[in-house]
């Protein structure tokens, strides 16, 4: 088997110094621009309202006596639960007082407070689609078809499609990188460098951004639950928490570790 | 602990040589922050001075120069931290409050302090910090009934600001209501389950609240209090205050057991799910657990051994005087 025969295509060096350099330095300069536009189109969240800060950490303040109610005795422990339940029911903790208890699931587009959050969320979307879009643009109108790098490694075929985009050569070695994927390949691997540019926190790579809002899921219209129903769901777990203290044979634990030390 | 004051320790009332310690170093500390040589321009984007160390530290020694009264000093860092985190910065806020309250000289300059917190929280009444200051500055003027309120008021918004609850409980406790300072240590040990000295402190309170109550109440907040300090203890191995409630719960209770034979039996039934009393014997063995270990920690700090010098000395020497007395007791 004769070993396959080495491609040999000749560039012109021209292409490294006018096409690859360029590539990559708009890509990193376009990610610190992104990067700062963020941050100016970044408007604070606002601090939310005492009620509303009371609504959220009273249930949290629920959440803590189920899960720590060991630490506290029992009689205590049945007091504020008491509390809580009777609370709960009668939505003393709710931010709209008790007379919001009824209203059910709130609707996000009539809170000033959501639309805002949804306006942020929208201005760094288009802080990301814009550059990238133009980009690609001028990737496309400049520099499309040319082959501007060999990789010093073997691949697989599978590759091709990853790094000949915009070259419809079937036989081309997949080692020959066309400059349309020396996009994409920057604009998912530059994060390292922006890393070492900007910080370890900056909002540059735009992969990133789409990932998280993809994690964080779902419909941004599909707004919060019922405060009302989150109580109540509480109060009827605290309901079924079965008691237990800490305290319980803390003195044979303690005699038991000090009389082992000595 | 001791010999190099840390710059990140922030200095507290009961330990006033780390805080003379830190406020003597504060001019050399920001001197040190202000080196003369950067690098130009792009490069000096590559040294990054910022880091949240830096910026502990300088409120450590605002703090620290407040408390020995420096002022001058005191106001250089808090401009150094106005400048980085600005003027609307909720911590920021409080410590210029901090050091308005901390210069003032007569009545009526603390009444306009007063009057610039108020503003603040009418504009934002969930400004946390100026909340607190408030409340710490009604307390230092004498208002406690106030600040109590406002304290009561602040913790209906958040309650699981630990913070608070414990500073709710301290004023309690000046007032003698141990019951209710029970209830808020509670609270504190529901947001912060393992801080030990946390537990020995409700034990502490319980055992001042044991003195006034009778025989089964008694009782049983007495083994209350032992096992607070036993919780103390078994989180924290070496913690003074856990030993030294420990013994006094302990000592109390054998007396308290000796006096009373037998109706304990019914004041503790099962079914109300009150853990059952502890055995006299366990009680002794405890009792002499934290005889020992008290006067293994006196002889110890005292001489200074390494790793034996973090204790506060005040109570070091309560914790002699309590093993000096409980051992004329046995003499006698």
């Amino acid at each position: 088997m004769a070993g396959p025969v080495e491609q040999q295509i000749h560039r012109d060096p021209a292409l490294f110094y006018w096409i690859l350099l360029p590539i990559t330095i708009v890509m990193i300069l376009t990610g610190i621009l992104r990067h700062y536009l963020t941050t100016l189109l970044q408007t604070a969240p606002k601090p939310p309202t005492p009620q509303k800060l009371r609504e959220t950490r009273a249930l949290h303040h629920a959440q803590l006596l189920r899960t720590q109610n060991p630490q506290i005795p029992r009689a205590s422990f049945e007091r504020r639960k008491e509390t809580f339940i009777t609370g709960a029911h009668a939505g003393a903790f709710l931010a709209g007082g008790p007379e919001a208890r009824e209203k059910g699931k709130p609707n996000p587009l009539s809170d000033p407070a959501m639309m805002e959050g949804m306006m942020g969320a929208m201005k760094g979307n288009v802080a990301m689609m814009v550059p990238q879009s133009l980009i690609m643009g001028w990737i496309n109108a400049f520099f499309a078809g040319y082959v501007i790098m060999k990789l010093p490694f073997p691949l697989t075929p599978q590759f091709k499609q990853m790094l000949q985009a915009g070259v419809g050569t079937r036989d081309l070695d997949v080692r020959w990188v066309s400059s349309l994927s020396w996009y994409f390949l920057t604009l998912f691997g530059l994060q390292p460098v922006y890393n070492f540019i900007l910080g370890s926190n900056n909002a540059a790579s735009q992969m990133q951004q789409q990932m998280q809002q993809q994690q964080m899921g779902g419909n941004p219209l599909g707004g919060a639950e019922d405060p009302n129903k989150v109580f109540v769901n509480e109060a009827e777990n605290l309901e079924v928490v079965e008691y237990w203290s800490v305290l319980g044979g803390v003195e044979e634990r303690v005699l038991g570790r000090l009389q082992a030390v000595a | 602990m001791a010999a190099p004051a840390s710059f990140l320790q922030p200095p507290t009332d009961s330990n006033p040589q780390h805080t003379l310690a830190l406020s003597q170093r504060a001019a050399a500390y920001s001197k040190s922050q202000q080196s003369s040589f950067t690098l130009p321009y792009p490069l000096s984007l590559l040294s990054n001075t910022e880091s949240q160390e830096k910026w502990a530290t300088y409120e450590n020694i605002f703090l620290a120069c407040l408390r020995t009264g420096d002022n001058d000093s005191a106001y250089l860092c808090l401009e150094e931290l106005t400048d980085r985190f600005g003027r609307t910065n909720e911590r920021i806020m409080a410590l210029q409050g901090l050091y308005k309250e901390a210069t003032a000289q007569s009545q009526e300059q603390l009444e306009g302090v007063m009057r610039e917190y108020d503003e603040i929280l009418k504009a934002n009444g969930a400004v946390f910090s100026i909340r607190k200051r408030r409340i710490a500055l009604l307390k230092s003027m004498g208002r406690a009934a106030e600040a109590m309120s406002d304290l009561v008021s602040l913790l209906d918004v958040s309650p699981t600001d630990a913070e608070a609850w414990a500073e709710l409980s301290d004023m309690y406790l000046q007032q003698g209501l141990y019951e209710q300072a029970v209830y808020c240590l509670e609270e504190v040990l529901l947001v912060m389950p393992n801080a030990w000295n946390m537990h020995a402190k409700l034990g502490e309170v319980l055992f001042l609240s044991a003195q006034k109550m009778e025989g089964g109440d008694q009782l049983k907040t007495l083994v209350e209090s032992m096992r607070r300090s036993c919780r103390s203890i078994e989180l924290c191995d070496d913690y003074l205050r856990g030993y030294y409630g420990l013994k006094l719960s302990t000592s109390r209770l054998l007396e308290a057991l000796d006096g009373a034979v037998k109706p304990q039996k019914s004041s503790s039934d099962p079914v109300a799910g009150d853990l059952a009393p502890p055995s006299v014997e366990s009680v002794k063995k405890l009792n002499q657990v934290a005889t020992a270990k008290l006067s293994e920690i006196v002889r110890r700090a005292s001489s200074g051994e390494k790793g034996w010098d973090g204790y506060n000395e005040a109570e070091v020497k309560a914790a002699r005087e309590l093993i000096d007395k409980s051992a004329q007791k046995i003499e006698r």
